[in-house]
């Protein structure tokens, strides 16, 4: 019987896999067009499994975007469950997009979204999987493009043998200036390198094999420098500077199956002003950018309309900081109660949180609760600037106990600069006397049963933070804060949640990685690592034998101090926010100095430079 | 005393038929329910809702459908808050659910009516199978040994004991089974066979076909199943169930 792979794959492979739901692609308001009259292929891959690439609101942005565009098939690619690759492997079926079930090795841009370092080696095994030269000196011509985004973009050093270009920043309007170069290369006879060179010209486009890293005897970097004149020393991230004309998709595609976040993700702002040291997003996605309650309102509207979803997420860094948030709520409320569409709030802040919004919001549906106090101490605290007081969290439990909930979850890390066992010890105590706030409130007035879920993680010092320079606590010490704690919390009414410190590590590592770290991957991934962010196929032996293999030391990028005038790997990136403002705040973080929200008063983190006229409001 | 007047809009109770076909065939049961529920938002239909702490749409299925396999006759009840005719929820909803669901037909339901669920008893199946080199007259001859086995033993999973494999004898359950050939190639044949169904008895037509092979021991391949209707038994005769909701009506 002789039927075409794309029947093959539907009706023989998937058969035999779990949840082929995973691969069929024909999901409401997912776009299927007219391959004839298409001159751009364009493969959009997340490099984790479905359920959690359909989770992410970037994606869904970008699909409708280069959809909306005439010459432009934007597709879907996920890595396929392992079960699914072994299928694929065994019948020797490449890699295809969801949509077409073409084989994206014939497509003109093969993306990947950069959302955390663990899913590399599935970009790699992706790549394999489609048949696309892993590295990006042996592409030729007639193949695709590799660009990948994303925040992790913002080092991207440790991926950039794999990929031709970064995109670097907001993608809504530099993603078309690239598809504007492609259209104009693809009309002549140039050279790949030609495009790239094209490319390279555009803000926010960072080509790394336009740029040469020399080392110094100990191993730190010497110098990075770009190959020729018109090639940028720095690269620019890109801003989007007025939101409310930018694109943003009114429909999204319904999932069959279920995922992670399966609600619609209605992004009321971007950037944070908080400036947690810790934080990555709360630095990379400055400056802050709010949208209008009647834009909003507006949008919800025409995405519920679109998709029939029942839940809508206000979701954004810190949602709680949304200016208009009391407003924003009650409209939707009152809008639509009668429908029954819940709404959900990330992320609450203990400072700024008001049990008389959370009640508004789940007047329709119920869900948990979360705080994030995240250290135990208050010197800690000063120390990360998350800028709030045990007092705060007392009373803002106090009001949850009130309006009846008991089950609360805390979130802290362990692993912070300069945490001493005290240090530790303090989010235990704050476990207690969250357990004695419980106990203080009248019993008419309670809920029954309390139960309070301490989730601990071990704190990744991350790149274009202030904590940039500082070394991860060893694995033996996150280990033995570890065991401390689950000492420390002997109580019925707490629950201690935490993880083995290993995968943080690997995250340390890459997080501050330079391009040596090629190498490592490249060897983790041929001795089978993949789906490394999944506890049941992270495999760390075979990460440390990659390092060996490699001749590198793992130590060296995650428990090594920095230097302050040490040249960084990704010291060719600007993200607008200085290094002399990061310099600044980490001297403070060491003093355990608070710096104030820089919506009350600018504190000269360097963003509001990064285009002319200022970005800022 | 003054009697309070409850809501005069009275509830209406409808049973509709839709086809799956071959872009859901790998849509479970219960990611199937989750998409009309979207649906019958972005249409805006006027459906019920339960009452208690997290209300949900008032909507139920007949006889649940194997991943994989497409279907001509499966079965919907909803209940709505206003009056509507069966053949403008179609259109309307129709219009919003994703390729390869359709409603094809539908009839109001009586207050006190059987649910679909309960009601199936039997369901038709035809299975287009491949076999190399074997005759219609060898495929048919097969089939009718097959049939007077006087039992036909499986393992079968148990999905509620952890999928524990358990010997049970599917003969009962096959009602009959005829064979003809399929137009499009040499041995190629549906099998057209009618299973007990629903919830006290249920026949999973692959189960079927995996006995049929090994009692063969050929290799059959290109299976496809695809449920031709449904059926409760009612009075020594089989009725879909849209007719039994239309004699219910009477």
């Amino acid at each position: 019987m002789n039927i075409s792979t794309k029947d093959y794959i539907y009706d023989e492979l998937l058969p035999r896999v779990e949840k082929p739901g995973r691969y069929i692609g024909t999901e409401w308001n997912s776009i299927h067009k007219d391959t004839k009259e298409i001159s751009i292929r364009f493969a959009f891959c997340f490099p984790d499994v479905y359920e959690v690439g359909m989770s992410h609101l970037g994606m869904k942005i970008i699909y409708h975007l280069l959809n909306h565009q005439k010459d432009v098939y934007c597709e879907r690619v996920f890595a396929p469950w392992p079960d699914m690759e072994t299928e694929m492997r065994k019948s020797d079926i490449k890699l295809f997009a969801l949509e077409s079930r073409d084989p994206i090795k014939d497509f003109d841009f093969v993306g990947f979204t950069l959302q955390y370092e663990m899913s590399y080696t599935n970009i790699l095994n992706m790549l394999d999987l489609a048949g696309i030269p892993i590295k990006a000196s042996q592409r030729e011509k007639g193949q695709p493009f590799v660009v990948a985004g994303g925040p992790c973009a913002y080092n991207p050093e440790p991926l950039s043998d794999f990929v031709d270009f970064f995109i670097l920043g907001e993608g809504e309007e530099v993603t078309l200036e690239v598809i504007d170069a492609y259209r104009r290369w693809k009309a002549t006879d140039k050279s790949r390198e030609e495009f790239l060179a094209m490319v390279a010209e555009i803000r926010g486009i960072y080509v790394p094999s336009l740029y040469k890293v020399s080392y110094n005897a100990d191993g730190t970097i010497e110098e990075i420098a770009s190959n020729n004149e018109s090639v940028p020393k720095k690269v620019r991230k890109r801003v989007v500077k007025d939101l409310k004309n930018s694109y943003f998709p009114d429909k999204v595609i319904v999932p069959f199956i279920d995922i992670v976040h399966d609600r619609i993700m209605l992004e009321i702002f971007r950037g944070c002003t908080r400036g947690c040291r810790f934080c990555q997003a709360g630095m990379i996605y400055r400056p802050i950018r709010e949208r209008t309650v009647e834009e909003l309102v507006e949008l919800a509207d025409r995405l519920l309309e679109s998709s029939g979803y029942e839940e809508i997420s206000l979701s954004s860094l810190s949602t709680s900081d949304f200016s208009k948030l009391n407003e924003l709520v009650e409209k939707l409320v009152s809008k639509y109660e009668s429908k029954r569409v819940g709404l959900s709030l990330p992320s609450l802040r203990i400072d700024s949180f008001s049990m008389k919004l959370v009640q508004e919001v789940q007047k329709i549906r119920k869900s948990g609760l979360t705080f994030a106090p995240e250290a135990g101490s208050q010197r800690m605290r000063d120390v990360i600037n998350k800028g709030v007081t045990e007092e705060d969290l007392v009373k803002s439990v106090e009001a949850a106990f009130i309006t009846g909930y008991s089950n609360l979850k805390l979130y802290f890390m362990i692993g912070l600069p300069t945490e001493a066992m005290e240090d530790v010890q303090d989010i235990a105590d704050l476990g207690y006397k969250v357990v004695d706030t419980y106990y203080s409130v009248p019993k008419e007035k309670r809920g029954k049963g309390v139960n309070i879920t301490i989730s601990v993680s071990s704190f990744v010092p991350k790149p274009f933070t202030p904590f940039q320079w500082e070394p991860q606590d060893s694995i033996e010490t996150l280990k033995e804060k570890q065991r401390y704690l689950r000492g420390a919390i002997k109580n019925k009414k707490l629950t201690y949640n935490w993880h083995e410190p290993f995968v943080s590590y690997m995250e340390a590592i890459f997080a501050r990685g330079d391009r040596r770290l090629g190498e490592v991957l490249y060897k983790a991934w041929q001795l089978g690592c993949k789906f490394d962010g999944w506890d049941q196929h992270f495999k760390f032996d075979t990460w440390m034998e990659a390092f060996k293999e490699a001749g590198l030391e793992p130590e060296f990028y995650a428990y090594r101090r920095r230097e302050l005038d040490e040249v960084l790997p990704w010291d060719h990136i600007d993200v607008g926010v200085s290094k002399k403002y990061l310099r600044g705040e980490y001297k403070k973080a060491l003093k355990g100095e608070l710096t104030r929200d820089c919506r009350v008063v600018c504190t000269g983190c360097g963003i509001n430079l990064l285009e002319e006229g200022g970005v800022c409001k | 005393m003054q009697i309070m007047q409850v809501d005069s809009k009275k509830n209406v109770l409808m049973r509709l038929k839709f086809t799956k076909g071959n872009e859901v065939k790998y849509i479970s049961h219960l990611d199937l329910m989750r998409a009309f529920q979207r649906a019958i938002r972005r249409a805006d239909i006027p459906i019920a809702y339960s009452s208690g702490f997290n209300p949900h749409q008032e909507i139920s299925f007949g006889a649940p459908l194997s991943l994989g396999i497409t279907s001509d006759a499966e079965y919907l009840d909803i209940k709505l808050r206003e009056d509507m005719k069966p053949e403008a929820i179609i259109e309307e909803l129709n219009d919003k659910l994703p390729a390869g669901i359709k409603l094809r037909a539908g009839t109001i339901l009586n207050e006190r009516a059987k649910s679909a669920m309960g009601l199936v008893t039997h369901s038709r199946y035809t299975v287009k199978v491949n076999v190399q080199g074997i005759e219609l007259n060898q495929f048919r001859e097969k089939l009718d040994e097959f049939m007077s086995l006087a039992e036909i033993k499986v393992m079968k999973k148990q999905p509620k004991k952890d999928f524990e494999l358990k010997e049970i004898d599917i003969r009962p359950m096959i009602v009959s089974v005829g064979a003809v050939e399929a137009p499009d190639s040499g041995g190629s044949y549906f099998l057209q066979c009618l299973l007990l169904s629903g919830s006290k008895n249920n026949l999973k037509p692959e189960l079927l076909v995996k006995a049929f092979a090994d009692f063969s021991s050929w290799e059959l391949t290109g299976v496809r199943i695809n449920r031709e209707e449904v059926y409760t038994e009612y009075q020594g005769q089989l009725l879909d169930l849209l007719q039994y909701a239309e004699k219910e009506n009477q």
